[in-house]
């Protein structure tokens, strides 16, 4: 019967023409963009010969480019015979991606290297519906993994610092990008959050901590609201940027919120995710020098980025820009000697460097100091060679080097060496180049600026039940300094401002006083568990003057089951914050504390089972007894004696009486 | 005169004991005892054993004649459409309700509607997006009397394909391998990777506009997709390892393919995503293309040299033959073919189509996915609650919070609430499916919240061990003194009673003789 059935098939062409009504649209053919040769390799170059045989530019500041062509650096071009595809050229396509290297040599051998990339996001139209067929997000260079978390937790702006080792500041002057891009020792977030309520923002941060901590490896979901500050002074978001984040829905108010994770480790699953982040992916560009093995091999190292929203109200639509920053300082020779001998072990007796002005022979030698004459490469620095530059931005690849005119850069392009009179080099294509330093005085470094202001702080008293903390500010400057000092201390401290005073060092103003000193203050105080002791004040420092502020602080006793497995290592706290406001911007961070809380036994809850169970035991065993036992007279006493006389007892005396026996 | 408190001194003894069996003992196994929320074990039970024996889905169909009137159409067809399917075996029963089209409620595009057509010839046709089937008929069929049978095989074979197919067996032991797990909420990452690092762009805002948008909207009352779209550079997925083998098998590639960076990208809400990643070899590894896509073509033959691949519940990723040239842009004529498979695929990935290409009238076929869809649901959601019985069985020590309890209850209502909507004859049309689609998702995520409830899963149970060793220096003390002085007290009893038997029968022996000498 099925057969009598005419079938008309409609077949699967069908869904083709009517969902894709155009797809034999016309192919575009466009003209192909040219390969750019390397006839514009560093426009500024002079080349000199010296004995090494090195093809060296000197730094003249001339004007007049000469061009160091060398065959050697053409990059063979196989692109000509382009064919003809509906894949077109569009030339100049290029994406809003930046990234910079700035090496600098500091005193004592050290070498400061800050990386720095920008990146910009496609534009989008704030509050789109999402159940719109016709939305669709685009992703080019801004990492696809940000925008999805920002929306959902409608966060406007974010820094994430994760900041490990001590930053000499007496003898390397100010940190990196004035402090503003680098973090306490540990992890450090802060966000401006657009929401409702305030409970409704720390739900929001919660969520964004818990993202964060998936995409970057760390243990940024540890924080928790006992952790959670929402700074007053500090952290302002226009601390920048002069023009204010936007907010998106004007019935929400913006909500800044910080954390911090004092001394937690960073290591090579930390910067992966910073690289990846990255359009390069490491593959080309200064990116491909970051190696985990060297840039935690540091004395001090900060990686950092930070997210901004930026809308155009005209067009009603808004980006977001992201800026990673890596930061290391290393110190040079021993990096260098960890390249020559991977295994530590002493250095021969004929490499030693003595000072033969004092008594040396086979057993003494006291050691030269370092050698100022120096000449290293950043390849053996990182161990690994620039690979070209980015190819998908306007702006190539730059490496600049600051230093003095007792130093040389250059570029190395396939063995051959180029300078710039501002020590800048914009890199070019992809072949492995290398920057070369080399000094006449390593000692001698660019201008350091000093920094406006020392502040250290310390842990005073001993005892498991009461302490004190004390901070240290120092002025070096001929001005008065205005700062904001935030702190955020953990629960178990119990912190008495009433115990707050000042000490001046002999040398300042003895009539100085604390009321002089503290312009304003906020503080919220601790709650058991759920929030931390927020401290924020304003303290001006006068010109060439120590004090120090200190107070007491009582430790409490935490349950049972919050002491860490490790409980008799001590509880980091977090670094203090300190952001000078005046005469210049400036923002630093003390180094973290290690308390010491009294720790119980461990074994004690079942001891404490077992002890009061033995007197329970007691208690009821004698109760018992007293309940249960026979009541007799003395009378039927004696009877009942004699009468139970115990076998035992008979057994005794029998032998008593044959002892007896034996002795008469 | 000896006290005699034998008598008070067993009954304190026997107080102490009672009291230690009769109020001690149950007193402290309640007091310890985990909280285990007396879950509907049995109901469930027979849930998982007779599955669907509550259903009996009705359809209604709605039947329309434009050239003849046929009075009594509807209740000839209603017979042989019971006839036809009451001759096969149904796993889901389910049945149709055929109506006349003066009774259809609500607008005609949202009910099944069979329409009647005279015509030189008998056959039907399926309308491509709406739910209408028209049967065509001649006057000789008419006079032989086989318009209702025609019609009737129409709507079973062709309009209720699927349902055909898929109740009639147990589905719910099938695994699917090519389709993901239904989810109402899936994200699409579409991607092009390059190998090299020149900068390349595409004109993919326009072609998704043009030719997904009218897909995410035939398919938005099944699934919600949002899509970002991305280029990532320096990322071939591996491919470059196989340029150098002549012959690559699927087995080859699906070896040698990393997928992990595409695949560890987890930022987005929505529990599952599918993928569309276009690769273009890099440069450097393969300056003249990959080997092993379609040898012969040339690189002018552009809708020639790219190969698309289904992973199973990932999604599709199309190889290019050649690398692409700097500054290279795609265009929408190179897009829309890769999208078009795509969206045959992504048929294929979302189960509603067995092999590429199947869906002819995807009107009707998402229809009946949301039917079958449903039904599987329910079923997912039947599992899960045994699957939960099954741990509460297995783990007798584990406690059972009592919002599990809630859980259970909310999911078995609501399970009786989407079978009401799915028995009722009168009812029908996109509402009602949408419906019943919608409260068996929440049925499915009521059930799995009611198993994955955090204090029940993870392990954070008290044990028995455990509680005997806390309580054992309390309880070991006081059993002892309880018991052995109960004991002792019973020695003593019966000492005593000894000791007055004796003295009984020496009392009787001493007056005995006394006796005898009297006598």
């Amino acid at each position: 019967m099925v057969g009598n059935l005419g079938i008309i098939q409609v077949t699967t062409w069908l869904l083709l023409v009517l969902l894709f009504p155009a797809i034999h649209a016309n192919r575009e053919i466009g003209n192909r963009d040219e390969v750019v040769d390397c006839s514009d390799f560093y426009s500024e170059t002079r080349p000199t010969t010296n004995g090494s045989g090195l093809l060296r530019g000197n730094l003249t500041s001339s004007a007049d480019v000469k061009q160091i062509g060398s065959d050697k650096n053409r990059i063979p071009s196989s692109n000509e015979d382009l064919v003809e595809r509906s894949i077109t050229s569009a030339a100049g396509t290029r994406y809003p991606y930046e990234e910079n290297l700035t090496i600098r040599p500091l005193p004592n051998s050290h070498l400061l290297t800050s990386f720095s990339f920008h990146m910009k996001s496609q534009k989008f139209v704030p509050r789109q519906s999402s159940n719109d067929y016709n939305d669709y997000s685009h992703y080019t260079v801004f990492p696809k993994a940000f925008k999805p978390m920002l929306d959902r937790t409608s966060t406007r702006q974010l820094s994430l610092r994760f900041t490990r080792g001590y930053w000499d500041s007496e003898s390397w002057g100010r940190l990196p990008h004035d402090g503003f891009r680098s973090g306490g020792s540990g992890v450090e977030l802060w966000a401006t959050i657009e929401s409702r309520s305030k409970d409704d923002a720390f739900k929001q941060w919660k969520t964004l901590a818990n993202s964060l901590s998936g995409i970057f490896c760390a243990s940024i979901n540890f924080i928790d609201n006992s952790r959670t500050t929402f700074p007053v002074n500090s952290f302002q978001p226009n601390d920048l940027e002069s023009d204010g984040l936007p907010i998106f829905d004007h019935s929400k108010q913006l909500y800044l919120i910080r954390a911090a994770l004092a001394n937690e480790p960073i290591c090579t699953e930390n910067l992966t995710p910073f690289i990846k982040l990255l359009p390069t992916k490491g593959k080309s560009g200064i990116s491909t020098l970051l190696d985990g093995h060297r840039v935690f091999d540091s004395l001090w190292h900060s990686l950092s980025i930070d997210i901004n929203t930026r809308c155009n109200n005209s067009t009603d639509t808004c980006h977001y820009y992201a800026e990673v920053l890596i930061d290391t300082v290393i110190n040079v020779p021993s990096v260098l000697a960890r390249n020559e001998r991977p295994i530590p072990k002493p250095v021969p007796s004929e490499q030693l460097r003595c000072d033969l002005s004092k008594p040396f022979d086979a057993f003494r030698c006291f050691p030269l100091p370092e050698q100022t004459e120096v000449q290293y490469s950043i390849s053996q620095i990182f161990g690994k060679h620039i690979v070209g530059s980015n190819l998908i931005s306007d702006e190539p690849s730059r490496v600049c080097v600051e230093v003095t005119d007792r130093w040389n850069a250059f570029v190395d392009v396939n063995g051959v060496f180029y300078a710039t009179s501002d020590n800048c080099f914009d890199l070019r294509h992809s072949i492995n180049q290398d920057i070369h330093l080399e000094a006449t005085d390593s000692r001698s470094v660019a201008h350091l600026e000093e920094a406006p202001v020392y502040v250290s702080r310390s842990l005073t008293g001993y005892g498991q039940d009461r302490g004190g903390l004390r901070t240290v500010f120092n002025n070096p400057s001929l001005e008065p300094i205005t700062l904001v000092y935030f702190e955020s201390l953990p629960w178990f401290m119990r912190v008495y401002l009433s115990t707050m005073k000042l000490d001046i060092d002999d040398s300042g103003d003895q009539e100085l006083t604390l009321q002089q000193v503290i312009k304003s203050m906020h503080y919220t105080p601790a709650s058991d568990r759920s929030r931390p002791t927020h401290l924020e004040y304003t303290v001006i420092v006068p010109p060439k003057t120590s004090f120090s502020i200190s107070y007491q602080f009582d430790k409490s006793l935490l349950l049972y089951a919050e002491y860490p497995p490790d409980a008799n290592h001590g509880f980091e706290v977090e670094s203090a914050v300190v952001t000078v406001l005046s005469p210049t911007k400036y923002q630093t961070r003390t180094a973290t504390l290690l308390l010491l809380l009294s720790t119980p036994d461990f074994s004690m809850p079942y001891n404490v089972i077992i002890l009061t169970s033995t007197i329970m035991g007691l208690i009821f065993g004698t109760m018992f007894n007293l309940v249960l036992k026979r009541l007799v007279t003395v009378k039927e006493a004696d009877i009942l004696q004699s009468r139970n006389k115990s076998k035992l007892k008979v057994f005794k005396e029998r032998i008593l009486t044959k002892l007896i026996d034996l002795r008469g | 005169m000896p006290i005699c408190n034998n008598n008070l001194r067993l009954l304190v003894g026997l107080c102490f004991v009672g009291l230690y069996l009769l109020v001690g003992v149950p007193l402290w196994y309640n007091l310890t005892a985990v909280y285990r929320a007396p879950l509907p074990v049995e109901y469930i039970r027979s849930l998982h054993e007779q599955k669907f024996h509550d259903v009996h889905m009705v359809i209604p169909v709605y039947i329309k004649s434009i050239v003849y009137r046929f009075p009594d159409v509807h209740e000839a067809v209603q017979v042989q459409v019971n006839h036809l399917l009451n001759s096969r075996y149904q796993f889901v029963p389910w049945s149709l309700q055929v109506l006349p089209h003066s009774e259809m409620k609500g607008p005609e595009s949202e009910n099944h509607v069979i329409s009647l057509v005279l015509d030189d010839f008998v056959g039907y046709s399926i309308s491509y997006s709406s739910k209408e089937t028209t049967v065509f008929f001649d006057d000789r069929s008419v006079i032989s009397n086989d318009v209702p049978f025609f019609v009737a095989q129409t709507i079973i074979e062709h309009t209720f394909t699927l349902e055909l197919e898929q109740l009639s067996s147990d589905f719910s032991r099938k695994h699917e391998t090519t389709a993901i797990s239904y989810n109402p909420n899936i994200h699409l990452s579409v991607s092009l990777l390059t190998g090299d690092g020149y900068p390349i762009s595409w004109e993919i805002d326009s072609a998704l506009k043009e030719y997904f948008t009218p897909l995410r909207k035939l398919l938005s009352p099944l699934v919600n997709f949002t899509v970002d779209t991305g280029i990532t550079y320096y990322n071939d997925l591996n491919l470059h390892i196989l340029n150098e083998s002549q012959s690559v098998t699927e087995q080859d590639i699906s070896h040698a393919i990393d997928l992990s960076e595409l695949s560890s990208m987890n930022y987005f809400e929505e529990p599952v995503s599918l993928n569309l990643a276009i690769i273009f070899p890099s440069e450097l590894t393969a300056p003249s293309g990959l080997q092993f896509i379609n040898n012969n073509s040339t690189p002018e033959d552009y809708g020639n040299n790219w190969k698309s691949y289904v992973v199973p519940q990932w999604g599709v990723f199309v190889i290019n033959k050649y690398p692409l040239q700097r500054d290279s842009k795609l265009t929408g004529s190179f897009l829309v073919p890769i999208m078009y498979q795509f969206a045959n695929d992504l048929f294929q990935l979302l189960g509603l189509a067995k092999n590429s290409g199947d869906i002819t009238h995807p009107g009707v076929t998402i229809d009946s996915f949301k039917r079958w869809t449903t039904l599987r649901n329910i079923n997912k959601a039947e599992e899960t609650l045994w699957s939960l019985v099954k741990l509460a069985n297995s783990f007798e020590q584990m406690s059972i919070p009592h919002e599990v309890l809630t859980n259970t209850t909310a999911a078995l209502d609501l399970r009786l609430d989407i079978i009401d909507l799915l028995n009722d004859p009168k009812k029908g049309g996109d509402l009602l499916w949408n419906q019943a689609l919608a409260l068996s998702n929440q049925l499915v995520k009521l059930s799995e919240t009611a198993f994955f409830h955090s204090e029940m899963v993870q392990q954070n149970f008290f044990p028995q061990e455990h509680k005997i060793a806390v309580y054992l220096p309390l309880l070991g003390p006081s059993s002892v003194v309880i018991f052995f002085g109960f004991i002792k007290l019973m020695k003593e009893r019966n000492q005593n009673a000894k000791a007055e038997n004796e003295k009984e029968d020496k009392d009787s022996q001493k007056s005995e003789p006394s006796n005898s000498t009297e006598k």
